[in-house]
C-alpha cells in the first residue's frame, strides 16, 4: 500500500472543531477525515456523511433469524419427526415463539456486529495508523491528505489550521 | 452546538473536569499496581472459586446424589441459584439499553460496570443448567444439530429449551454490545501505553482511530443493539419465568409471572449494581463519576421495581382467595405459615419492607443505607426464588408425596464458587478495563459536567436574563 | 398562539357526535334484549375505556415528574386535561353502579343474587364482587384519583405565575404529590380493573389481567395525544411542537404496542400451555365465537404499529402517525370491546335461558368440569354460527355510541385546555421541551 502523507491540526474543543469543518466545507477543502475522543454531535450533516445503513442491515439479518427458527421448527415438528408433547398439535406456533424471537435478535446482533466491524475495517489485533495519540485523550483532529501535493496547496491548509485556531499542525506518514 | 440543559438538573459530572482529567481519572486504575484491597479481595474469591470448582467435580464425579434433591423436590438450591443470578444479570442490559433508549445521561457513570457485570452474572447462571444435569459430558445434547440419533431434535416446545436459547442470546447480546463501547476506550488505553500493554490493547482495541465515519456508525449500531436489547432482556427473564408459569403447580402457574420476574429481576440486578459501584467509586476514586445522583437515581428505580414486585406479591394473594381454587389457596397459605415460612418472611422483609425507605429522598443519598439496602435486596430476591422452587415443590397436589429438602455443603459450596467467579471475574476487569466509559462521560461533560449544570448554571442564566433586561 | 379556544364549528362537530352517540344509544335500548345487554354492554365499555385513559394520562404526567423528564413539557397541558376528565368518568360508572343496585342492568353474574346463591364459586368471590364494593371502587377511589388529577393541575397552573428559574413548586410540591399519586393509582386500579371488566367473566381469573388493560388504556392515551397534536397544529396551535416530539411519542407508541403484545402473549399463551379449563374457557370463546376480532386485535394493534413505526421516518411525519394512532386507538377500543362483550352475552343467555342453574363456566365440582366444558361448548356451538349483533362485530350502533363518548371525551378536554395557556412558560423543564432534537 503506498505511504500517505498527512497534515493534520488539533484543537482543544469540539465547538471549535465544529466551527473549523464548517470553515472547511465552505472553502472545499477535502477533508481526508476528522477524529475525536467521543462521537460529536452535529458532525455528521456538516461533514455531509451519509446516513449509515447498518440498521437496515440489521432488519434484513433478523428476518433471516425469524424464517431460520419458524420454518426450521415448523419441518422437525410436522415433518422430520412429529411428537406429541402435553397433547397439543404438532404445529403448537405459541410454543415456537419464544425461539424465534430469541433468534431473530441473535441473527441480526450478530450479523449487525460482524458488518460493522468489516465496513469499519477493524477487527481483533487490526492495526490501523494513529495520527497522535492524543486523539483518544482530549483533542480532536481535522486531517488532510497532502501526499504528491503541490506547496500552495499545503499553505492553504495551513493558512486554514491558522484561522480555525488549531493548537497544534503536524505531518505525518502513513 | 451544545444542547440545551435545564438548570434543574444536577450535575453529573463533579469536581469541574475537562475532557483530558476524564482520561486520566478513570484509566489511572488500571495503570497503576493493584491496591491491597484489590488483592486482598482477589484472593478472597478466587478461594471461592477454587472451592466452588472443587464442589462442582465433586458432583460431576459422584453424582447429583451428592445434592439433597429429591421427590418431589428437583429442583432446589440449584434452579434458585440459576435464577437468581440471571436476574442479577438483567441491569447491566437495563442500564445499557433501555436507560439509553429513555436518554438517561447518568448511565454513562455505571453502565460499563453494569454491563461487564451481566456477563459474569450470566455465566455463574449457565453453569446450573450444565451441572444439573449429571451427565455434563453430553450436555451438549441440548443443541440442536444433526445428529446420528435420528437426527433426534430437541423439544422446542419446552421452557427448558427456550431458556438455552434465550440465554446463549443473552450472553452473545450483551458481549457484544459491552464490546463494541469498550473499543474506543481501550483504544485511550493504548494510546497512553507502552510496550507489552500496549500491544496487549493494541488487540483489544481493533484497530480504532475516532474517525468520525466510524463514530456515526458506532452510534447507529449502539441505538440497534439498544432497541434489540430491551425486548431481549424482557424475554429473557420471562422465559425463566415460563420455566414454572407453563407447568399446572398452583402457585407456579399464574400468568403474572412474566412481568413480575422481569421486574424482580430489575430490582436484583440494579441492587448489584450498587454494592459493586459503592464499593468501586470509593476504591478507584471515581466519586466524580459515579456521583450521589447516580446512587439516587438507582435507587428510585430499586423503588420502583420493589413495589411493582409488591404488587405482583399481593396481585397473586389476592387472585389465589379470588380464584376460589383451593389447591391455590393453599399453595400461598403454605408460603407464609408452612415449613419454609422463615423464607417468606425474609423475602417479604427484604423485598416489600425495606425499599420503602427510599421514598426518603435523604435516604436515597445515604452511602451506607445504599449498601445495606442492595444486600437486603439481594438476600430478598434469593428467597423469592427459595420461595417459588422448593417451598411450592415441597408441598404440592399429593400429600404422600410431601417430603423436604435443605441443602448439601456440595451445594452450598457450588453457590459461594459462583460468588467467587463473579466477584474474581469482576476484580479481573476492574485492572484491565475502564470501568466507567470514558467516550460516554466526555460526550456528555458539556451537558451534565457541575461547571455546566446546576447551581452553576441557574445563576449564570439569571445574570444572562437581568443583562438581557438591562441591556434594552 | 399560546391560548385556546373552541370556536363555533368545532363545538358543532362535537355536539352532532354527542348527539349521535345518544340517539345510537336510544335506538340500541329499543332494539335490545329484555336486559338490554348490548346499550349497558356498550355504555359499559365506552366508559371504561375512555375513564381509564384519562386515568393513564394523569399516571404518565405523574411518572415524568419523577423522571425528572423534559422533552415533553411543552406540550403536558393535554395530559392535565385528559386527566380532569375522570370527573366524567365518576359520573359515567355511577350509572353503572346505580344500575348495580336497582338491577337495571346484568352486566356482572355475582350482582344477581339468585345466581350467586346456588353457585359456589360465585358465592366464594362475592366478599369483593358485591355492590358495595363496586361502588366504593368505581366512585370513591376514582374520587381520589380525580382529587390527585386537580391536585397536579392546580400546581402547574400555580407555576405558571413563578420568576424564572424558581423550581420551589416543581422541587417540593409537585413531586410530592407525583410520588404519591404513582403507588396509589398502581394498587387501586388493579382492584379497579378486576371490579370493572375481569368479574364480567366472574368465573375466569388472570393475575395478569390488570396489567394487561393499563397497557392498553396506556397506547390509547398516547395515540389520542398524537392525534390532539396533529389536530391543534392544524389550527395554528403548538407551534413548537415539532416531528422530534412526534419521533419520541411515536416511539412510545412503537414501544408499548410491542409491550402490550408481549402482555397480550403471555397471558394467552401460558393459559394455552397450561391447558386448564376454567382458564382456556376465556380464549376458546373468544376463538370460537369472535375470530375476525380476536385475529383483528393482534393484527391491528401488534402487526401494523411495529412494521409502520419502525423506521424513524414515518414516526417523524404527522400524516403517517395520524393513520397509524387512529388505527390503534380504534385497535385497543376493540380490545377492550372483546374483554366485555363475551362474558356480558354469556351471562344474559345464562340468566335468560337457563334461570337458576348454576354457571356452566368452571363449576363447583372439579372433576365434572370437564364435562361441563364439553357440553357448555356444545350448547355454545349451536350459538357459534349465530351472529348477534354488537357482540360478535361491533356494530353501527358501537360505532355510532364510540363517536359520541369520544366528541364527549374530546370536548370535555378542549374545556379544559381553555382554561390555561397551552404551553406552561415557567416549567423548569420549558427550554430543554422547546430546543428538543431526536437524533
Amino acid at each position: 500500500m503506498k505511504n500517505k502523507e498527512v497534515l493534520f491540526g488539533l484543537y482543544d474543543d469540539e465547538e471549535v472543531l465544529l466551527t473549523a469543518v464548517k470553515n472547511a466545507r465552505t472553502a472545499h477543502l477535502d477533508i481526508m477525515d476528522v477524529y475525536s475522543p467521543f462521537p460529536v454531535h452535529g458532525l455528521d450533516p456538516i461533514l455531509g456523511l451519509s446516513e449509515s445503513r447498518i440498521h437496515q442491515a440489521g432488519f434484513v439479518f433478523g428476518l433471516i433469524g425469524t424464517l431460520t427458527a419458524f420454518l426450521f421448527m415448523t419441518w422437525v415438528f410436522t415433518r422430520d419427526w412429529p411428537i406429541i408433547f402435553g397433547g397439543k398439535p404438532y404445529w403448537s406456533v405459541p410454543a415456537f415463539i419464544p425461539i424465534i424471537f430469541e433468534l431473530t435478535v441473535l441473527f441480526a446482533s450478530i450479523g449487525m456486529v460482524v458488518t460493522y466491524y468489516a465496513v469499519n475495517g477493524q477487527g481483533p489485533g487490526v492495526s490501523n495508523p494513529v495520527l497522535d495519540d492524543r486523539i483518544t485523550d482530549d483533542k480532536f483532529c481535522v486531517a488532510f491528505d497532502v501526499t504528491d501535493t503541490a506547496v500552495d496547496r499545503v499553505d492553504v491548509y495551513q493558512q486554514f489550521f491558522r484561522e480555525t485556531g488549531a493548537s497544534e499542525v503536524k505531518t505525518k506518514t502513513i | 452546538m451544545s444542547a440545551v440543559v435545564s438548570p434543574i438538573r444536577e450535575p453529573l459530572i463533579t469536581g469541574h473536569k475537562d475532557y483530558h482529567q476524564i482520561t486520566e481519572d478513570i484509566c489511572a486504575p488500571s495503570e497503576r499496581t493493584p491496591s491491597v484491597a484489590w488483592v486482598v479481595a482477589f484472593l478472597v474469591a478466587v478461594s471461592l472459586l477454587s472451592f466452588g470448582i472443587f464442589c462442582i467435580l465433586w458432583t460431576i464425579w459422584f453424582g447429583i446424589g451428592t445434592w439433597n434433591l429429591n421427590r418431589t423436590i428437583g429442583w432446589g438450591w440449584d434452579i434458585t441459584n440459576f435464577v437468581w443470578w440471571i436476574g442479577i444479570g438483567h441491569a447491566g442490559t437495563l442500564i445499557s439499553a433501555i436507560l439509553l433508549l429513555f436518554r438517561q445521561k447518568w448511565r454513562t457513570g455505571v453502565n460499563r460496570a453494569a454491563e461487564a457485570m451481566t456477563i459474569f452474572a450470566v455465566l455463574c447462571a449457565a453453569l446450573f443448567p450444565g451441572i444439573h444435569v449429571g451427565r455434563i459430558w453430553v450436555v451438549f445434547y441440548f443443541f440442536p444439530y444433526p445428529n446420528t440419533r435420528g437426527p433426534l431434535w430437541v423439544n422446542f416446545n419446552s421452557p427448558l429449551l427456550w431458556d438455552l436459547f434465550a440465554i446463549s442470546t443473552y450472553f452473545t447480546v450483551s458481549l457484544l454490545f459491552w464490546y463494541t463501547g469498550l473499543v474506543p476506550d481501550f483504544a485511550t488505553l493504548r494510546d497512553r501505553a507502552s510496550g507489552m500493554r500496549k500491544k496487549f490493547y493494541n488487540y483489544l482495541s481493533f484497530g480504532w482511530t475516532g474517525a468520525a465515519k466510524h463514530w456515526q456508525r458506532f452510534e447507529s449500531l449502539s441505538l440497534v443493539l439498544a432497541g434489540l436489547a430491551t425486548p431481549l432482556v424482557l424475554s429473557v427473564h420471562t422465559i425463566v419465568s415460563f420455566d414454572f408459569a407453563t407447568s399446572v403447580i398452583p402457585g407456579w402457574h399464574t400468568t403474572i409471572f412474566p412481568p413480575y420476574f422481569v421486574a424482580g429481576a430489575i430490582f436484583s440486578g440494579f441492587a448489584m449494581v450498587l454494592t459493586l459501584m459503592v464499593i468501586t467509586r470509593k476504591i478507584l476514586k471515581l466519586e466524580d463519576y459515579i456521583t450521589i445522583e447516580h446512587i439516587d437515581s438507582m435507587n428510585k428505580v430499586i423503588l420502583l421495581t420493589g413495589t411493582i414486585v409488591g404488587v405482583a406479591y399481593l396481585t397473586e394473594l389476592f387472585i389465589a382467595w379470588y380464584s376460589g381454587y383451593i389447591y391455590e389457596q393453599f399453595a400461598f397459605l403454605n408460603r407464609v405459615q408452612g415449613i419454609y415460612w422463615w423464607a417468606y418472611i425474609g423475602m417479604m422483609s427484604c423485598n416489600v419492607l425495606s425499599p420503602q425507605i427510599f421514598w426518603s429522598s435523604k435516604m436515597r443519598r445515604n452511602i451506607t443505607v445504599t449498601f445495606l439496602m442492595s444486600i437486603f435486596v439481594n438476600i430478598g430476591m434469593w428467597f423469592e426464588r427459595f420461595v417459588i422452587i422448593p417451598t411450592t415443590l415441597a408441598r404440592d397436589y399429593l400429600p404422600s408425596s410431601w417430603s423436604y429438602y435443605s441443602p448439601t455443603w456440595v451445594e452450598i459450596g457450588i453457590f459461594l464458587g459462583t460468588l467467587g467467579i463473579f466477584f474474581t471475574l469482576y476484580l479481573i476487569f476492574t485492572r484491565v478495563a475502564p470501568v466507567v466509559a470514558i467516550a460516554e462521560v466526555k460526550a456528555i461533560l458539556k451537558s451534565a459536567g457541575d461547571q455546566y449544570t446546576g447551581e452553576a448554571m441557574k445563576k449564570s442564566h439569571a445574570a444572562h436574563d437581568s443583562h438581557l433586561e438591562h441591556g434594552h | 398562539m399560546n391560548q385556546f379556544t373552541l370556536v363555533g364549528r368545532e363545538r358543532t362537530i362535537l355536539f352532532s357526535f354527542m348527539i349521535l352517540g345518544l340517539v345510537c344509544m336510544g335506538i340500541t335500548f329499543i332494539v335490545d334484549d329484555e336486559f338490554h345487554s348490548r346499550f349497558w354492554s356498550n355504555f359499559l365499555h365506552n366508559s371504561v375505556f375512555f375513564t381509564g385513559i384519562a386515568f393513564l394520562a394523569l399516571m404518565f404526567l405523574c411518572a415524568n415528574v419523577i423522571a425528572l423528564s423534559g422533552w415533553h413539557v411543552v406540550f403536558k397541558r393535554l395530559w392535565e386535561a385528559y386527566a380532569q376528565f375522570l370527573l366524567v368518568g365518576i359520573i359515567l360508572m355511577t350509572v353503572v353502579v346505580i344500575g348495580v343496585w336497582f338491577h337495571a342492568h346484568h352486566l356482572y353474574h355475582w350482582a344477581d343474587a339468585e345466581s350467586v346463591a346456588n353457585d359456589e364459586i360465585l358465592e366464594g368471590k362475592s366478599g369483593f364482587l358485591n355492590p358495595v364494593m363496586y361502588t366504593i371502587f368505581s366512585i370513591i377511589v376514582v374520587g381520589v384519583w380525580y382529587f390527585f388529577a386537580t391536585k397536579m393541575r392546580a400546581l402547574s397552573i400555580e407555576e405558571d405565575g413563578v420568576a424564572k428559574y424558581d423550581f420551589s413548586i416543581h422541587k417540593k410540591k409537585m413531586k410530592t404529590w407525583a410520588s404519591w399519586f404513582l403507588p396509589i393509582g398502581g394498587f387501586t386500579s388493579a382492584a379497579v380493573i378486576w371490579q370493572w371488566i375481569m368479574s364480567i367473566d366472574a368465573h375466569w381469573y388472570s393475575t395478569l389481567f390488570a396489567w394487561y388493560c393499563t397497557i392498553s388504556w396506556f397506547v390509547s392515551m398516547l395515540c389520542i395525544t398524537v392525534l390532539t397534536l396533529i389536530y391543534l397544529k392544524s389550527r395554528g396551535f403548538y407551534e413548537q411542537v415539532d416531528a422530534n416530539h412526534f419521533h419520541d411519542l411515536g416511539k412510545y407508541v412503537f414501544g408499548f404496542s410491542v409491550f402490550w403484545t408481549y402482555l397480550w402473549f403471555s397471558q394467552y399463551m401460558l393459559i394455552w400451555y397450561g391447558n386448564i379449563g376454567e382458564e382456556t374457557i376465556y380464549f376458546h370463546q373468544r376463538l370460537e365465537q369472535y375470530p375476525v376480532l380476536f385475529y383483528g386485535n393482534l393484527i391491528v394493534n401488534f402487526v401494523l404499529p411495529f412494521f409502520v413505526l419502525l423506521r424513524n421516518d414515518t414516526k417523524r411525519k404527522m400524516g403517517v402517525m395520524a393513520v397509524i394512532c387512529s388505527i390503534v386507538l380504534f385497535g385497543h377500543w376493540v380490545d377492550y370491546f372483546l374483554m366485555i362483550k363475551p362474558g356480558v352475552l354469556h351471562t344474559a343467555h345464562e340468566l335468560l335461558g337457563h334461570g337458576g342453574h348454576s354457571a356452566l363456566m368452571g363449576a363447583a365440582e372439579a372433576i365434572p368440569v370437564g364435562h361441563q366444558v364439553a357440553a357448555d361448548a356444545q350448547a355454545h356451538a349451536e350459538h357459534a354460527s349465530n351472529f348477534v349483533s354488537g357482540f360478535s362485530l361491533p356494530g353501527l350502533l358501537e360505532v355510532g355510541t364510540f363517536l359520541g363518548f369520544a366528541a364527549l371525551f374530546v370536548f370535555f378536554f378542549m374545556r379544559q385546555l381553555e382554561q390555561a395557556p397551552l404551553v406552561p412558560e415557567r416549567d423548569p423543564y420549558i427550554d430543554e421541551s422547546l430546543h428538543h432534537h431526536v437524533v
